[in-house]
């Protein structure tokens, strides 16, 4: 039984990488250093923020002749800790130069006869905090205002006070989904699209420029035999560089997939079937290596930036989300993304793989196709 | 697969090839029989590249038509028969030798086996047998086109069209080859060959000698000797190219 004679180009790649300790080394080390360097940093946790408390506030005794209680102090004293970063400081004035000066994200002020006011006014009347904030950096100021926040409604249920209105929130899906979670996926796709399509256009160029291409074509091998041989190479590099990230995020980040992995592998493979063939598109654009690196940025852009991998495509405006939907990755992240947080299955993310199965089309037939109109 | 024995291995006419307005090939008549020895001679930009991968059909004709191997140039039906060694490397520099041949033999069809047992013969015809093993990127120049001579004979073709296989190959080595070349004839192969070395033109059954794409003299040895009232073929040759010359002032 002899097997297809597109597998022999296969072999040949593998051997190449075997020998090729820095390819090697890329292929293994890249997704892995992108997922810890993009997943420490985007963890969309706020550490750590400087916040002045300025308080003013002398304490008052609920009832006369009571002793005298500091609900000011309550306050702070269930400030998220973990979160922010307390100093105190007496002097308003102070405290909005520290600003200023960056010295601090936000300051708390609690006015003078707080607790008394608190205590004192008829239910239905207000009192307020000041809260000082730089809002130059919003993703700071929505962590100070929303541990604020929290700190508030928890000093109130603690004093047995009910806001009169709560949010009961019931996760449909993702029940304890952290970041990670919903960051494997993407940075999943993200690396096997980018390191597949660098591969193949720099191993393929190389072909082009040794003239190992030119005598490939001059064997029996067709075109369509050597696109074949290749993807099935990329394809299953692919599949080991999902298999190995899923591995780390588990042991090290701990995150929890609810779906079929294999199914998410699947899906991988087939953005990876793109990537080699746009690689391999590209690399006819090429004629030295170091052109290649000028088609890069058109390459990493717009997938790191429309593909959904670390906002949702809703968070895109819509006039560039079209865009969004012409960039192969968007679909393996959103459909590996389903299967890996929601537990969907085929029927659900049919939509994707269609869309990647019509982009491998597409592409693996232009890249036989430029193959064969390089006899001119 | 080898198709008549009376049908010429190459025949082409009014072979012609044009890069935008540039002629590298100008209407060519070859006639090329099984089991010959053919030298196509000329120098640096003659066409003679140029002329090899039309043959092998690297190349799409601007004009007239190439039969090779019985088929019509560029039809993969014959590329089984044909062995090309293009003019440049052309190996993979990040494979072993061995590893190299093995995949230019499995692309015809060769079994593991098969390509081992022609690797170690050709092998040792190539007198590399100890570098089976060491990455081509670490093999000096001449090496490599000894590897790359491999690759095009590792399975045994009928035909074999070999640009400059001899270029940087010492001289020792470059008379075994020849001595190869000669027996492999006599089992009935054909080879295309093209050179700048007259001693090796010497060697050839019939050899073509191209000048700005057109050949301009064709035969024996003897013949062009003749032809050009000349014993030494460089002078023959220098005497051809003046008369094609004069001939177009004319
Ligand atoms: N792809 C191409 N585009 C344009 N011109 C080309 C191309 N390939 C070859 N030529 C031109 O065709 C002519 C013939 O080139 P060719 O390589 O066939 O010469 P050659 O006889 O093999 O020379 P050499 O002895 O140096 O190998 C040259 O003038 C060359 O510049
Ligand atoms: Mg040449």
């Amino acid at each position: 039984m002899r097997s297809p004679r597109f597998l022999t180009v296969t072999s040949r790649v593998f051997k190449e990488l075997r020998n090729d300790r820095r390819t090697l080394a890329l292929i293994v080390i890249a997704p892995v250093f992108a997922m810890f360097v993009f997943g420490l940093a985007f963890s969309g946790e706020v550490h750590d923020v400087p916040l002045i408390v300025v308080n003013q506030d002398q304490g008052a005794a609920p009832v006369p002749g009571a002793a005298i209680v500091s609900i000011s102090g309550k306050i702070i004293a269930n400030l998220d800790t973990k979160t922010l970063s307390i100093s105190t400081e007496s002097d308003p004035a102070k405290a909005r130069s520290d600003i200023e000066d960056g010295d601090a994200y936000g300051a708390l002020v609690f006015p003078e006869g707080f607790t008394a006011s608190v205590v004192s006014e008829p239910s239905g009347a207000t009192t307020s905090i000041e809260l000082l904030l730089d809002k130059s950096n919003i993703n700071v100021a929505t962590a100070i205002t929303q541990a604020v926040n929290e700190a508030l409604l928890e000093t109130m249920d603690q004093a047995g006070e009910k806001p009169p209105v709560t949010v009961d929130m019931v996760a449909v899906f993702g029940q304890n989904a952290k970041f990670m979670d919903f960051f494997v996926p993407g940075i999943m796709a993200f690396t096997v699209y980018l390191i597949t399509t660098l591969l193949t256009l720099i191993t393929f160029v190389g072909e082009r420029t040794s003239g190992t291409l030119q005598r490939m074509l001059a064997t029996t091998l067709s075109e369509r035999d050597i696109v074949m041989g290749y993807a099935v190479t990329f394809s299953l590099i692919g599949m080991g560089q999902a298999l190995l990230l899923l591995i780390i995020a588990i042991l090290v980040f701990d995150i929890s997939v609810v779906g079929n992995v294999l199914l998410a592998f699947l899906v991988i493979a087939l953005l990876a079937v793109v990537s080699q063939a746009m690689g391999i598109l590209l690399s006819s654009t090429a004629r030295r290596e170091a052109q290649a690196i000028q088609v890069l940025p058109f390459v990493v852009l717009p997938a790191f930036l429309l593909s959904g991998i670390f906002w949702p495509i809703e968070a895109i405006p819509s006039w560039l989300r079209p865009l969004s939907y012409l960039v192969p990755p968007t679909y393996a992240v959103d459909a590996s993304r389903a299967v890996m947080l929601k537990g969907w299955g085929v029927s659900e993310i049919w939509i994707d793989i269609v869309a990647l199965l019509a982009m491998a089309a597409f592409f693996l037939t232009l890249a036989v196709f430029s193959l064969k109109t390089r006899k001119d | 697969m080898e198709a008549e024995s009376t049908e010429n291995a190459i025949e082409t006419r009014g072979l012609t090839k044009r890069f935008g307005r540039f002629t590298a090939v100008d209407s060519l008549d070859l006639e090329i029989a099984r089991g010959e020895i053919y030298g196509l001679l000329g120098p640096n930009g003659a066409g003679k590249t140029t002329t090899i991968k039309m043959l092998c059909g690297l190349l799409k004709t601007t004009d007239g038509r190439a039969q090779v191997a019985g088929m019509p140039a560029g039809d993969r039906r014959a590329s089984a028969d044909i062995g090309y060694m293009p003019q440049e490397v052309a190996l993979y520099e990040g494979l072993t030798v061995h590893q190299n041949i093995r995949f230019f033999g499995r692309v015809f069809g060769l079994s593991g086996r098969q390509t081992d047992e022609r690797e170690e013969e050709l092998l040792e015809f190539v007198n590399l047998a100890e570098w089976r093993d060491v990455l081509v990127a670490r093999l000096s120049g001449g090496m490599k086109h000894r590897v790359s001579l491999t690759c095009a004979l590792v399975h045994s073709p009928a035909l074999l069209l070999l640009d400059e296989p001899t270029v940087g190959v010492d001289p020792e080595l470059r008379v075994s080859f020849w001595d190869y070349f000669t027996r492999i004839k006599g089992r009935g192969r054909t080879i295309v060959i093209t050179t700048h070395y007259m001693d090796e033109a010497r060697r050839c059954d019939r050899i073509g000698f191209m000048r700005d794409g057109r050949l301009i003299a064709e035969g024996t040895v003897p013949e062009i000797q003749s032809l050009a009232g000349k014993e030494d073929l460089e002078d023959a040759f220098m005497v051809l190219a003046e008369r094609s010359e004069g001939g177009e002032a004319a």
